[in-house]
Order: structure tokens, then C-alpha cells, then sequence
């Protein structure tokens, strides 16, 4: 596992993490590393800290005790300063609504700094099954929809590292197929995370973790 | 696309255009959904009229006291107004639940650099109504307008720099209207003694030279609020 | 051994505050002008110093909890902001009783009074921010910026702006030995501001060694105005006749004046100008800073064990939740 990172390889490392909510522990002691290729899933009944363990791996949450890393090109980013490598997709995630689906990716990409052209937004939002309805505002949208958008906010930055929450919910049969093969792909650039408890996207993981078994 | 840089080694340039995307984004809602301009120029229009119909053209008045009143009435005008429509950003940031994606896609910094220019903006609409509303509505005459243009752009930008942190505050706690006047006047006590009197000031027709020391306090204020609120708003926007 | 010396620190100041408060009425000798009401300064001082004391550690450690993030520091900053605002309250309180008996008024916005009543709001609107919060380290770091926000706004308050309205009148000149009120040179004829009142000097005569001169003093916010002839041994240099202000225990005085270029300057004399010379007056005084400033440690430290001691019983509900 320690073997020396090539370029554009990612580590992601988790020492003896702990995480409370509201002075609850749901995350004790929890250690574990994964490389670029790796596919984790995470499981677990509700409230056992699935969507928490994503949270504190964005930086979303301040974590209770441990250590959370990150090594990209051989330098380290703790969840905080790593917001660059990390793509989350989440039913928390909410975009503006009185903005379009393109001018919304037009801005994430400007505050992230990438030089974008507008057409390579559009085929972006085209690869998420949006095509076509780059101008709507998103308001408009479907739920369905709207988790697609999610899908382009996440991918934007063609980050190292996805997380993604409960990664099918609201989506269609397309939906679910186009999910998968987001993860097939990311797995050429990096890691997967998912926290589910379906079936089918279980079987998506190289490793499954279980939480609040103990 | 290429990959995005580490947030950082972004340099300053990178920030501010951050900061100004921020800024142009909040624009845009703000023209398509109106609310924050709506509810400052009402209250603007209204303070405005109330006064006028309460007491007349008291700008007409030019001896000792009446000038004070009206310096006052017009900062108590503005400042209501703003304490109405200058939470608005952050508090749509909240309600919508949008603020996640901005926190993990741009630097804090730049959220906060480009809420402040979008308040700064709101401010300064606000401004040009209220006096032209004072000048139509209770004849205010100002005898030095370079001065009071001076005092009143510089006690905006005070102003500015002291609520924006405190709407990022107000926005995580409920009751979030109350508590933002509840939190902000206390804070403001300091500026408004300032920009008031050196308003007067300015209506009466005193000099530059006389005005000076007021307009040099403004701005410090405004530095040292702007300046404790870049190092605080991380904490506050990342609770 | 611990528990002993606390003990025996809480008697201490017990003792030590009793005594005081004995002085207070006792010892302390009646000040010309005053009368009983002077005594009050030996309470009122010293809970005004531990406003600012409680104001600054409470702002400390609200910095401590953000760079940190440890309870404790937050639950310090809490302590010692809800111990300040009581000290804040006794210090607003006997403060109203000393204007009203000096001054005629409980209230008239004197720069002092104008920054205590700011510092009450302050604590006012932490409170409520604290209570508006559900989540429990949010509430921390929200209230720790807005207690530091709010500090670094304290020196304008104090410095800047009573400054801006020009009226320095508050016991500044009275209570701190030594010091003095500069006052003001006027030439016959000039208007000029002492404290937040205008004074116009209508003209200066001598006759012998005694100058006069004609002050014309008016409130500011009032009509009323009022004619004064304090008086001046130009031999010996000092005042002779200190007239007092209408309605008021000031007086006006003259500092020096000179017939030759017709100017002279005029000052006002507060009451208890010079009430520390006093040797007692000023130990019980000291003893009275002390006291007080070792009660609200005292006091902080309770607050602040209590409130850990509470934290660590909801952590240990939480755990077995």
C-alpha cells in the first residue's frame, strides 16, 4: 500500500477518525486508505454516519478526533484545503435556482478558476443527460434533474476524488446507468466513495464498508 | 478542462476574480428575484415621506438644531433600509441551501470580498434614493456637496464593512431579521456618531478642512472593520 | 490542599470587600460639594474597571476558542461575559445615582455613559445570538467572532467618537490625581466649547488685583443661558470665585488671565476635582479596585467550572445515548 504515488495518483487517508453530532459519537476510531482506482461503498442503517463520514471527508464537518489526508502529486491537503480534488454529489447539495443549469456551471467554474469554454460546458451538462436544456432555469428542473446537475457541479473540476451520497436517488433507469458510468470512469482518474444502502450499487464497490455494525 | 489548482496557491488575481464571479452572481439573482432592492428603496420612499408628512419641508430650516435633525433623520433612514436588505445574500445563501456548493467550490475570502461589493452596491443605490427622496420630500439643501458626498460614500463603505460579517452570522441562527439590528447597532453606535455629525456638518456648509477629521475616522473604521472581518469570516462561514 | 486555598481565598475577599464597603461609609471623610453621595465613587470606579476587564478577558478567550477550538476557552468567554454584564448593570446603576446627585440628571449621554450603555447592548445581542443558535459548536464560533468583532469597535466608541462630539466632561478631570481638565483660551468677545457647553466670554475687568470676567454659558439642547462673573487674583494667579453652572455642581473658573492681549482661560471645576488627595479616601479607594477586581475572578472562575462541569455530564448523556 505504501508504494511510491505516480503523478496524478491520489491517496486518501483515514486515521482513528471520530465524529460526533451534537455531542452523539456516530464515527469511532476508523482507519483505512485507499488509492486511485479504488472504489469504496459505504453502508449502513440510518444515522449510523454514512452521509457523516462523506461530510467529514469534504470538510463539510469538523472532525471529533483523528486524521483525515489527502496526497495528490506528492503533496498533502487535509479535507479543508483539498476542496479542488473532491467532487461531491449529495441530496444536501442544492444549486441556485434562479440561475440556468449553464450559467450556474459558468459560475462554479469561475470561482474555481478554470478557463472554461461555454461549449465545453455544454457537453458536459450533455454528458450528464442534460443536453439540450443548458438555458432553463433550474427551477424548472425535476428532482430528477436536478441530481444530474449535481453529476456536472461534482465533475466540473475533473476532480480526484468522488464522493458521492446515496448516488441514484430520484434518478431513472438512464439515470442509474449514467451514474455507473461516471464511476467507471472516475475510477481511471482517482477514488470513489458512495454511501448507500441499495443493492445494486453495492455490488458497485471493490470494498464495502459497514457502519454502526459494532 | 484542466484540473484545478490547489485554493491555496491561487494567487490574488485569481481571488478577485473569485470574488468579482461572487459579486456578478448576486447581482443577477438580485435583478431577477428583486427582493433586497424592493424592500431598501421601500423603506427608503417610505421614511422619506413620513418624515415629510410629519413636519414638512424641515430642510427649508437652516438654524443650529434643525440641521442636526435632518443629518439625523437621514442616517436613521439609511440605516433601516440597510438593516433590511443587506442580510438578504447571505441569508438566500442559507434558505436555498446553496451555500454548500459555493463553500466548497470558492475561498472564503472571495465569498466574503464578493457579498461585501454586492452590499457596497446595494448601498450605494440606496444613497442616491434617499437623498434625492430628502431633497424632493423635505427640501434638504446641502451647502457643501462634495463634503456630504464624501462623508455619506465613506459612512456606507463603514457600514458595509460592519454588517456583511454580521449577515453571514445572522444567516446561521433563526430569528435571522431581529437578531441582524439586534447584533448590527450596538456595533454601528461609533459610525453613526461620526457620519452624523459630520453630515450636519456638511448641510451647514463647513469646510473641507472642518470636515476632514470626521471623514478620517469614517475610514478608519472602515478599515479596521474590513480588516477584522477578512480574518473572522472564515470561522464563521465555515460553522 | 487545592480546595483549602480556595476556601480560604473566598473568605478573604469576603472580609476584604466587607471591609471596604465599612470605609466606604465610615472612614472615608465627606467631600466638599458631594456630600454623602461622593461615596459611591468607591463602588462606582471599581465596577466600571471590571466592566472593561471582564469586556477584554472575555474577548481573550473567544479568540483562544477560535484558534484552539477547545470548550473550555468558550466556556471562559461565556463566564466572563455574563459576569461583566452584572458588573456592567452595578456600574450603569451607580453611576445614574452619582449623575443625578452631581449632575441633575440620571442620563445625558455623557461619552462615558454613552460607551457603558453600548456595552450593555452588546452583551444583549451576544446573548441573543447565543440563544438563536441550535447547534452547539456553531453557537460557539458564531459568538466568539461577533464578542471579537465587537471588541475591535470598543476603541472608536471610547476614543473616536466622544471626541467627534466634543464634550470630554465626565470625571476624566476629577478622579485621576494629577490630571486636569485643560480648559479653554478664549479673547472678549470668542465663543468656545467647555465639555458640551458654550461658553462666550463678554468681557474682563480688573479692579486692583481682582479680574472679573463676564461669561455667558448656555446648555447644549437648552435655551437657557445664563450670565457668570468668576473672578481672579492676578497677583497671587489663581481663582477667587468659582461660580457654579445653573443647575449644576460645576463651576466655572478662571485659570489665567491677561488684561494686556484681553484673553483668558476659563475651565470648569468639577466637584471631587481633588477628592483622592485625600490619603484614607484614596486607600479605601485602591482597596476598592482590588476587592472588586478579585471578586469578579472569583466569581469567573465558579461560572466557568460550573459550565465545564455541565458540558461534561451532556457529553456523558451523549455517550450512552
Amino acid at each position: 500500500m505504501n508504494k511510491e504515488l505516480q503523478p496524478e495518483h491520489v491517496r486518501l487517508t483515514l486515521k482513528e477518525v471520530g465524529a460526533a453530532y451534537s455531542s452523539r459519537i456516530v464515527i469511532a476510531q476508523l482507519s483505512l486508505s485507499l488509492e486511485s482506482g479504488d472504489i469504496l461503498v459505504v453502508s449502513g442503517a440510518n444515522g449510523s454516519g454514512k452521509s457523516t463520514l462523506l461530510r467529514l471527508l469534504c470538510g463539510l464537518q469538523r472532525l471529533h478526533s483523528g486524521e483525515i489526508l489527502y496526497e495528490y502529486n506528492g503533496v498533502s491537503y487535509t479535507p479543508n484545503q483539498a476542496s479542488h480534488l473532491i467532487g461531491w454529489v449529495s441530496p444536501d447539495l442544492a444549486l441556485y435556482r434562479e440561475l440556468t443549469a449553464l450559467e450556474n456551471l459558468r459560475f462554479f467554474a469561475q470561482v474555481r478558476g478554470l478557463r472554461v469554454q461555454d461549449s465545453q460546458l455544454s457537453a458536459l451538462l450533455a454528458d450528464v443527460g442534460l443536453g439540450g436544456r443548458d438555458h432553463d432555469y433550474v427551477s424548472s428542473y425535476s428532482t430528477g434533474m436536478q441530481q444530474r446537475l449535481r453529476y456536472a457541479y461534482a465533475l466540473l473540476h475533473q476532480p480526484a476524488v468522488l464522493l458521492l451520497d446515496e448516488p441514484t436517488v430520484t434518478l431513472d433507469e438512464r439515470g442509474s446507468d449514467t451514474v455507473a458510468r461516471i464511476i467507471e470512469r472516475q475510477r481511471a482518474r482517482g477514488i470513489v466513495v458512495i454511501a448507500t444502502n441499495d443493492p445494486r450499487e453495492l455490488a458497485w464497490g471493490d470494498y464495502v464498508l459497514t457502519l454502526g455494525a459494532a | 478542462m484542466t484540473p484545478q489548482a490547489a485554493p491555496n496557491e491561487l494567487p490574488l488575481r485569481s481571488l478577485l476574480l473569485a470574488a468579482w464571479a461572487v459579486f456578478m452572481k448576486d447581482l443577477r439573482s438580485e435583478l431577477r428575484s428583486r427582493y433586497a432592492i424592493n424592500a431598501i428603496l421601500l423603506f427608503a420612499v417610505s421614511t422619506a415621506v413620513a418624515v415629510s408628512l410629519g413636519v414638512g419641508f424641515i430642510g427649508l430650516r437652516r438654524e443650529g438644531d434643525w440641521i442636526n435633525i435632518q443629518s439625523s433623520l437621514l442616517w436613521i433612514a439609511l440605516l433601516f433600509a440597510a438593516l433590511n436588505g443587506l442580510a438578504r445574500s447571505f441569508v438566500q445563501e442559507e434558505e436555498t441551501r446553496t451555500g454548500l456548493a459555493l463553500r466548497l467550490a470558492a475561498p472564503s475570502h472571495a465569498i466574503y470580498l464578493g457579498k461585501l461589493c454586492f452590499n457596497l452596491a446595494l448601498l450605494a443605490i440606496l444613497d442616491l434614493v434617499t437623498c434625492l427622496f430628502f431633497m424632493m420630500f423635505i427640501r434638504l439643501q446641502i451647502a457643501n456637496p462634495s463634503l456630504f458626498i464624501a462623508l455619506l460614500v465613506m459612512g456606507s463603505v463603514a457600514l458595509a464593512c460592519t454588517t456583511t460579517i454580521l449577515a453571514a452570522i445572522i444567516a446561521k441562527a433563526s430569528l435571522k431579521s431581529a437578531l441582524f439590528a439586534v447584533l448590527s447597532f450596538p456595533l454601528l453606535v461609533p459610525l453613526l456618531v461620526i457620519a452624523i455629525q459630520g453630515t450636519a456638518l456638511a448641510i451647514e456648509g463647513a469646510t473641507w478642512s472642518e470636515g476632514f477629521s470626521y471623514l478620517q475616522s469614517l475610514i478608519g473604521f472602515a478599515v479596521a472593520m474590513f480588516v477584522a472581518s477578512l480574518l473572522l469570516f472564515r470561522f464563521v462561514w465555515e460553522s | 490542599m487545592r480546595e483549602r486555598l480556595a476556601s480560604v481565598a473566598k473568605l478573604f475577599i469576603g472580609i476584604w470587600l466587607g471591609g471596604v464597603v465599612v470605609a466606604m461609609f465610615l472612614l472615608v471623610p465627606q467631600y466638599e460639594g458631594l456630600g454623602n453621595a461622593g461615596r459611591i465613587i468607591i463602588m462606582h470606579v471599581p465596577t466600571a474597571w471590571v466592566c472593561v476587564l471582564a469586556f477584554t478577558i472575555s474577548a481573550i478567550y473567544s479568540a483562544l476558542y477560535l484558534w484552539k477550538n477547545k470548550p473550555e476557552f468558550d466556556n471562559r468567554a461565556l463566564a466572563a461575559a455574563e459576569n461583566g454584564f452584572l458588573f456592567t448593570i452595578l456600574a450603569t446603576v451607580t453611576g445614574m445615582i452619582f449623575s443625578q446627585v452631581v449632575w441633575g440628571i440620571f442620563w445625558n449621554w455623557d461619552p462615558r455613559q454613552t460607551s457603558i450603555f453600548v456595552l450593555l447592548l452588546i452583551y444583549a445581542a451576544l446573548f441573543a445570538l447565543r440563544s438563536a443558535i441550535e447547534d452547539l459548536e456553531r453557537r460557539r464560533r458564531l459568538s466568539a467572532v461577533y464578542s471579537l468583532f465587537a471588541f475591535v469597535t470598543v476603541p472608536f466608541l471610547i476614543f473616536i467618537a466622544p471626541r467627534m462630539a466634543e464634550s470630554t466632561l465626565h470625571p476624566n478631570c476629577a478622579f485621576i490625581e494629577g490630571s486636569e481638565c485643560e480648559g479653554i483660551e478664549l479673547a472678549v468677545g470668542k465663543i468656545g466649547l467647555l465639555g458640551d457647553r458654550k461658553v462666550q466670554l463678554l468681557g474682563l475687568s480688573q479692579d486692583g488685583d481682582v479680574v472679573t470676567a463676564e461669561v455667558k454659558v448656555s446648555e447644549p439642547g437648552l435655551t437657557s443661558e445664563a450670565i457668570l462673573h468668576p473672578t481672579w487674583s492676578a497677583s497671587e494667579g489663581h481663582q477667587i470665585v468659582s461660580p457654579e453652572f445653573p443647575n449644576l455642581r460645576y463651576r466655572l473658573t478662571i485659570m489665567s488671565a491677561d488684561m494686556a492681549s484681553q484673553s483668558a482661560k476659563l475651565n470648569i471645576m468639577a466637584p471631587g476635582t481633588g477628592i483622592l488627595d485625600n490619603r484614607i479616601t484614596l486607600y479605601t479607594f485602591l482597596a476598592g479596585i482590588f476587592g472588586f477586581t478579585a471578586l469578579f475572578i472569583w466569581m469567573f472562575r465558579v461560572r466557568s467550572k460550573l459550565l465545564d462541569i455541565q458540558e461534561d455530564l451532556q457529553q456523558r448523556e451523549g455517550a450512552f445515548a
